[in-house]
């Protein structure tokens, strides 16, 4: 894919030659996607956000590296992928251990302040805390590749091809670990499915 | 589910997004002569709307800002590397390709070394066998060859053999 095609790839080779504000629009742009892939896989909002972090600084150190061939979309869920795999790695081997407590020089930053993007009532928010609670634990159960396939799969500048790249494995196996997974969150979700409990509160 | 290519390519495409009215209209019609998979196909779009559903996890406002302060902090905790380490990427590069060659200049010396001693070996072998007689004893040969009478044709064969 040529630069001119892909516009993030032109971007990408303005942040090569150290341009920053080239950079911060990338971040801009997919900052809110990296961090809904790491929020689901890691189910930890302060960890998905340090986490988040170290794939935009991981994309800036690895800038020489990038390829305009391939779509910049794909290099950083690639990124973000290896990350949060090492991650749940470094938990399982590491448990009580912290992303953060790895960084004790951020300690001096404020505590991340999150915005409240909900607007429904109390008993509606309840309502779909809960169901929430229930989708993402339905996810969580889930084997790690089976779950980055599915989330991936929601972003819809990402084609098949592009989530199997990522995924490293072929297209049809991906198709695959999204449909084995899809079956096992409609099993495990079926009593909200057939209800319609998860419909936007109105 | 079943495996019609119509029934596919739709699901494949709800797993992706919603789908667009004519895709809506095609699935009813689908639908209407599947009557069996409808059940499946709630199922299927009802995870497609939960997952739809699911709120985007909350970015913090200075996010961005964030990103590049690490950034910033992280080059500036990277160890500059002097100018001379720059001039010498090219060493150990140079240094492979000297051990490859000093490898492959050993084993040749070894391999030589190991046919000059199988020649050596030959030669020995070839001198071990016991000396020839001495020339002494050919000192009469030619009063011997002189003395005896050469030998005359057999005409009596040769009339014959006409």
């Amino acid at each position: 894919m040529s630069a001119e095609r892909d516009p993030d790839a032109a971007l990408m080779l303005r942040v090569r030659q150290g341009d920053t504000r080239a950079f911060a629009e990338l971040v801009d742009k997919y900052k809110q996607p990296v961090m809904n892939l790491a929020c689901r896989m890691l189910r930890d909002a302060t960890e998905a956000e340090d986490l988040s972090q170290m794939v935009f600084v991981q994309v800036f150190k690895s800038a020489h590296r990038y390829k305009v061939s391939s779509r910049f979309s794909t290099w950083l869920f690639t990124i973000a992928r290896n990350l949060c795999l090492n991650e749940i790695r470094r938990r399982a081997r590491h448990p009580a251990d912290s992303i953060e407590s790895r960084h004790p020089e951020q300690d001096d930053q404020a505590a991340p302040q999150f915005e409240d993007k909900t607007t429904a009532s109390p008993p509606d928010r309840l309502l779909h805390g809960e169901l929430e609670e229930k989708i993402q634990q339905a996810l969580a159960g889930l084997p790690e590749n089976q779950r980055l396939a599915i989330l991936l799969c929601r972003q819809e500048d990402l084609s098949y091809e592009d989530i199997a790249r990522v995924l490293g494995s072929s297209v049809s196996a991906t198709k695959s670990l999204i449909h084995r997974g899809r079956e096992t969150l409609k099993q495990k979700l079926k009593p909200y499915l057939q209800t319609g409990a998860w419909e936007e509160p109105k | 589910m079943t495996n019609d290519p119509i029934c596919n390519r739709l699901r494949e495409l709800t797993w992706r997004r919603k789908l667009t009215g004519a895709e809506e209209a095609e699935l009813r019609s689908w639908l209407e002569t599947h009557p069996e998979a409808r059940a499946e196909w709630e199922a299927e779009t009802g995870l497609a709307a939960v997952l739809e559903g699911l709120p985007d996890a909350p970015v913090p406002s200075n996010f961005t800002a964030r990103v590049l302060k690490a950034v910033e902090r992280d080059a500036a905790a990277a160890p500059r590397r002097p100018v001379w380490q720059f001039r010498l990427r090219w060493l150990p590069k140079a240094a492979f390709v000297l051990t490859v060659l000093a490898a492959g200049l050993v084993s040749f010396y070894l391999l030589q070394s190991a046919e000059r001693r199988k020649l050596a070996q030959s030669v020995a072998a070839v001198a071990d066998i016991p000396s020839l007689p001495s020339p002494d004893i050919l000192q009469d040969f030619d009063a011997i060859r002189a003395s005896s009478p050469a030998a005359t044709p057999d005409e009596q064969l040769l009339a014959l053999l006409k």
